[in-house]
């Protein structure tokens, strides 16, 4: 009776072992994975504010500016949603703390939305559930370069300047620190510049070239296409970050629960002894 | 020696450059500009093409290639590019690779009724693949 018990402790000892092998490598290969995407993602976004600065000087001091770019210049219809999610499981609530913050917003649209999905698992999850994907990229985020990346934002660009779609949302996971990762939902397009009204316009004239309007024209899909990289990036940090949080807990849970069966195991063994002592003992009383 | 002014030279990936300088010469989309201290404040597209900076004090110039962009002169000057390499970072072969496909392309498809955006796009792949060229050969203007 113990016996066959002591065997089936003895077996999930084993693989419960293996397990916590393998989650174990997961944490360390994710740790060094993490520290590498994180080094690239500091490194992207601390220039970034130029060119927004840059946008929002044009949009503050000169009055031709192009309208199609900005908020209000038409109404709003179709939204186009850049849900970035990772390619890869393991990672705890990563992916599905994205696609829920996505499944909101696109339940709050009443319009049918247009969905580009960055990473398998966002693009799996909306095509289930009979969404239309118009675009989707499963390049690995680890080492993408910009360039790479004008796949995602160059399509996108094209459909909002010819008008068939309105809005571009990009939903993201942004990384806090390497305990935390939180969704972000940012509204690529019409662009919001901030118009500050106490700042005075420059005291300088600023000479653009070839004309205000052509700078601007250049400056704010540049700003679509960082913000996507930014984000593609820094959605990979998070995936390390979340995957190595998650690995951790499961090496945590697998050594405690070998700590459980090591403990039931041992008591299993004793009563075993002790019953068959108690059998030889009465044994040997009955021979008196 | 001339006024030195702070270049900041930012691709998406990294800070390519940061020092002082006394004149960086770039080309803006109307042709090649140079750039010194004191600059009226504008805000010009790049080109693909050659980067000149002479750094404050030195005599020489470096170079490097950089695939479009802007430059946004106030107090310091901002470069702001796609891509951005130094000569010794070009891979050569790569680059003739690329610029091989582009001639190619151009030769077999160009006279089919191709997508007009597509010939403009293997003209700019080979423009950036003569330019790495020329780059890392030392550059294609001579220094004065």
């Amino acid at each position: 009776m113990a016996g066959s018990s002591m065997q089936d402790i003895k077996r999930r000892v084993k693989s419960v072992t293996n397990i916590e092998h393998i989650t174990n490598a997961m944490k360390l290969v994710s740790a060094s994975k993490l520290r590498k995407a994180k080094s690239t993602f500091e490194k992207t976004g601390e220039y970034f504010h130029f060119v927004t600065e840059s946008i929002e000087e044009i949009v503050n001091n000169s009055a031709d500016i192009p309208i199609k770019y900005l908020e209000g210049n038409r109404e709003i219809k179709t939204t186009c949603y850049i849900v970035v999610t990772s390619n890869r499981g393991l990672c705890g609530s990563f992916n599905s703390n994205v696609i829920r913050q996505a499944e909101a917003e696109i339940k709050a649209d009443p319009e049918r939305p247009e969905i580009v999905a960055v990473g398998s698992k966002g693009r799996d999850y909306f095509l289930k559930r009979g969404h239309e994907i118009c675009s989707e990229y499963m390049l690995p985020p680890e080492n993408i370069s910009f360039i790479e990346t004008y796949g995602v934002s160059a399509p996108v660009l094209k459909d909002y300047v010819d008008g068939k779609i309105d809005e571009v949302v990009l939903i993201y996971t942004s990384f806090v620190s390497t305990m935390e990762q939180r969704v972000r939902t940012v509204r690529l397009l019409p662009f919001t510049p901030k118009r500050d009204l106490d700042v005075a316009p420059m005291e300088k004239q600023v000479e653009y070239e070839p004309s205000t309007e052509e700078v601007f024209n250049y400056l704010v899909p540049k700003y679509v296409e960082i913000m996507i990289y930014t984000a593609i990036v820094e959605s990979a940090t998070c995936e390390h970050a979340a995957r190595r949080m998650a690995m951790e807990s499961a090496t945590d849970n697998a050594n405690n629960m070998i700590a459980d069966l090591t403990l039931f195991y041992n008591r299993a063994r004793q009563a075993a002894i002790t019953s068959e002592i108690t059998e030889i003992v009465s044994g040997a009383d009955a021979l008196k | 020696m001339a006024d030195s002014v702070r270049l900041d030279i930012i691709t998406p990936e990294r800070l390519f450059y940061r020092g002082e300088i006394e004149l960086v010469i770039a080309r803006t989309l109307a042709g090649d500009e140079g750039f010194m201290a004191h600059h009226t404040w504008a805000c010009k597209l790049l080109d693909t093409g050659e980067l000149w900076i002479q750094e404050a004090g030195s005599k020489d110039f470096r170079i490097a290639a950089i695939s479009g962009g802007y430059i946004d002169v106030k107090e310091s000057i901002v470069i702001f590019t796609d891509a951005a390499e130094w000569p010794e970072e070009i891979d050569v072969e790569r680059a003739k690779a690329a610029g091989e496909k582009a001639t190619e392309w151009l030769k077999t498809q160009a006279q089919a009724d191709a997508d007009t955006t597509d010939i403009l796009k293997a003209r700019i792949d080979l423009h950036k693949s003569t330019n790495r060229m020329n780059v890392a050969g030392g550059g294609i203007r001579k220094k004065r």
